[in-house]
């Protein structure tokens, strides 16, 4: 797997969705990334990612729903004189959230393989030589996100067992100060073992990246024909966008549209699972 | 001090000459009036902790002074190269460099990457990079390790990366700074393999070590580091490490302080303890000793409390319980070394004085400074000392004697041996053999999920 064109695929679909206001394209994406996810990550390592995306998708549907008192189909009212919540709730305004929280899930799943299914130096050798060192330095730090987490947990215990108890704000820099400052030596350990290895000390090359396999070029093409397509569709007026004010509608659909959608499919015949 | 060493100026791989030099900040200068030579081969550094021994192998390559800053004065010269004039990170194609903390040094996490990370910076042409990092894998014996990924290692194949990674650049001397301090018996026994393999090959090396038996036979010098004065001794003449006596119990093992029947625990689906039966006594020390990443660690926190188990029941008697981490940074968070040990005898309600513990444990001198600007060894006696003092009922040590030096372990054994005499039950997860030698009265071994009951002899076998 080229991180160049899992970027490809990653770019299509987030332009699908940040480009239409159309529900049925925007899910028709979130389908084929949740497709292309379970195929190469496996489902069961999604489980934290699902919950997170599910979150995110209901909070933004809950904000357009309390905060757009507009449309036809009232589900019910509050007193105007509630401040902010106060207005008509109605289906538009929870159908044009529902269509929001569509754009939040799969653009968060679009981007998930490159936390998911590509280490970090696979992320880096796909940016431009110009900015290897900065990649370097990215992927160092990465690194060390797992000791923060597990610093935390290690400070956490070991104060609790000093007599440390949760009691407001302020108990908290028991917790904070360690991890903090243990997370600090940390990154100048690592900054120290970078220095003696030359990093910074001029002109850098780099390991020769993955080539891209005929798969990854299958990717990347079925992805670019998905772009253009839609990109062609919506400047033609195929995509035709979605309003749900004033009144509820159901979204216009054009098959030349939906088929570049369904070409992002293209990673469930491709991937393989490094689960 | 003038302490001549090796055959003379122009053979010499490194050359410091009346060279003191201070931290920023600090009052007393961590070297002092440094002159040494060192030759080809294997030169071993030891002496106390705090002693200067870090500071000293990070003058080697630059890091002391470019990287940390301070004040400098006299000479240093590597392979003829100035060190003072020239950047650490110009200097790192003559001299490599191996910290203690092999999880703190990893940049990329596939290990051919990792290899590849000095040689990027040295700008290799990529079409000789495979050779290179082959070459570098082979004289470290890691070439088997090629295309695993980093966090999958144990820490002694994680050190052989560190070393390989170092051995990539070809440099003229290796510096390693404690490299074994935190492996096991397998994974320490695999460092020095891979070292002493280097040295004959041809790469000098310069080694600090607490523990010097597996290596001083095959060194060509050896520097003692004291209070920041460097002695040359000839290694030949160095005495052996004497193990002290066991000392003897002053009160009988008592009733059942903690058990374990029928646990299970693990993380994410894989089973680190499987369904073990266990018990200690009050007064009683047990000592677990297996591999890194056994369980060790996982058995303390059920023991604890602060891990729950996934099937089976743990019990412990209702009292204070002293924890010592892996990593003592975990406990560091006050201003001084008094006061933490002052905040734990206040929160336990005890009026001890935290002069009493900070006696025992070597540390007066340090009392009031800043925990965290102790070396690795002083830090730990401090993380002891923040635990420890009044009358803790279960006492749980993981990997006590990390970074210390003799006389050190022997005054942590007596700290041990006087609050289990005071009816602590005592756990010690350690891989030194004089600590259980010393103290405990029951080895367990923690490997695959299982614990084991073993003699010593067995446990050295």
């Amino acid at each position: 797997m080229n991180a160049r064109a899992v970027a490809a695929w990653s770019a299509a679909c987030i332009f699908i969705v940040l480009s239409t206001t159309n529900p049925a394209y925007k899910g028709a994406v979130l389908v084929a990334a949740l497709a292309a996810l379970a195929t190469g990550v496996g489902l069961h390592r999604m489980r934290g990612l699902l919950t997170a995306v599910a979150l995110m998708a209901a909070f933004a549907v809950f904000l357009n729903f309390v905060s757009a008192h507009l449309g036809a189909t009232v589900l019910f009212a509050l007193p105007d004189q509630i401040p902010a919540l106060g207005g008509r709730y109605t289906l538009e305004a929870l159908a044009f959230g529902a269509s929001g929280g569509l754009t939040v899930g799969a653009a968060i799943l679009a981007a998930a393989p490159f936390s998911l299914l590509l280490a970090s130096h696979e992320v880096m050798d796909a940016l431009p030589a110009a900015l290897s060192r900065t990649g370097a330095a990215i992927a160092a730090s990465l690194n060390l996100v797992p000791a923060v987490a597990s610093s935390f947990v290690q400070v956490t215990e070991a104060q609790r067992l000093r007599g440390w108890r949760p009691r407001g704000p302020r108990s908290w820099s028991e917790i904070v100060v360690p991890v903090v400052l243990t997370s600090v030596e940390g990154s100048i350990q690592l900054a120290e073992s970078m220095e003696a290895r030359g990093f910074g000390s001029g002109q850098r090359t780099s390991v020769k990246p993955r080539r891209m396999q005929r798969n990854d070029w299958l990717l990347a093409g079925a992805s670019g024909t998905a772009l253009a397509i839609f990109a062609l569709s919506q400047a033609i007026g195929w995509a035709a966008p979605w309003y749900a004010y004033p009144t509820l509608t159901p979204p216009p659909i054009d098959a030349r549209p939906l088929i570049a959608c369904l070409l992002l499919l293209a990673p469930v015949l491709i991937w393989r699972s490094r689960s | 001090m003038l302490a001549p060493f090796g055959t003379g100026a122009d053979l010499a791989v490194a050359k410091l000459t009346r060279l003191t030099y201070a931290y920023p900040g600090a009052e007393v200068a961590a070297l002092r009036d440094v002159c040494l030579e060192i030759d080809d081969g294997l030169t071993v550094v030891t002496g106390p902790s705090g002693g200067g021994k870090s500071t000293l192998l990070r003058v080697f390559n630059g890091l002391v002074p470019h990287f940390h800053g301070g004040v400098i004065s006299g000479t240093a010269s590597v392979g003829g190269l100035d060190i003072i004039a020239i950047h650490t990170r110009q200097l790192a194609r003559n001299v490599g460099f191996v910290f203690q903390d092999p999880e703190l040094q990893t940049v990329y996490n596939v290990v051919d990457r990792e290899v590849a990370f000095g040689l990027e910076n040295l700008a290799v042409p990529p079409r000789e990079m495979a050779g290179r990092i082959e070459e570098a894998l082979d004289a470290a014996g890691a070439l088997h390790l090629l295309g695993r990924t980093v966090r999958t290692l144990s820490g002694g194949e994680r050190q052989r990366v560190a070393l390989a990674s170092s051995l990539a650049m070809r440099p003229q001397v290796v510096v390693l700074d404690e490299p074994t301090s935190q492996l096991d018996p397998d994974g320490a026994s695999s460092v020095f393999a891979a070292l002493l393999t280097m040295v004959r090959q041809g790469t000098h090396a310069v080694v600090s070590e607490h523990r010097l038996e597996p290596i001083l036979p095959h060194a060509s010098g050896l520097l003692v580091v004291e209070g920041g004065a460097v002695t040359a001794v000839d290694p030949k003449t160095w005495p052996p490490q004497t193990v002290s006596a066991r000392l003897p119990r002053q009160s009988a093992i008592g009733e059942e302080a903690w058990s374990l029947a029928n646990v299970s625990a693990g993380f994410g689906g894989t089973v680190v303890i499987d369904r073990v039966d266990l018990a200690g006594r009050a007064g009683e020390v047990v000592a677990l000793s297996g591999p890194n990443g056994g369980g060790k660690t996982t058995l303390l926190r059920l023991i604890a409390g602060t891990l729950a188990p996934l099937s089976g029941a743990v019990a412990r008697r209702p009292a204070r319980i002293a924890y010592l981490p892996q990593n003592p940074a975990a406990l560091l968070h006050r201003p001084t070394v008094r006061s933490e040990v002052s905040f734990t005898l206040t929160r336990a309600g005890e009026s001890e004085r935290p002069e009493a513990i900070l006696d025992e444990l070597g540390l007066l001198s340090v009392a009031d400074r800043y925990p965290r600007d102790l070396s690795s060894g002083e830090r730990q006696r401090a993380a002891l000392a923040a635990v420890l003092p009044g009358t803790p009922r279960l006492v749980l040590l993981d990997e006590p004697t990390r970074g210390m030096d003799a006389v050190a372990r022997a005054r942590l054994v007596r700290l041990v041996a006087r609050v289990r005499d005071l009816g602590a039950a005592v756990v010690l997860a350690t891989h030194d053999d004089e600590l259980r030698t010393l103290l405990a009265d029951r080895i367990l071994d923690v490997s695959g999920g299982r614990v084991i009951e073993k003699t010593r002899a067995e446990v050295l076998a």
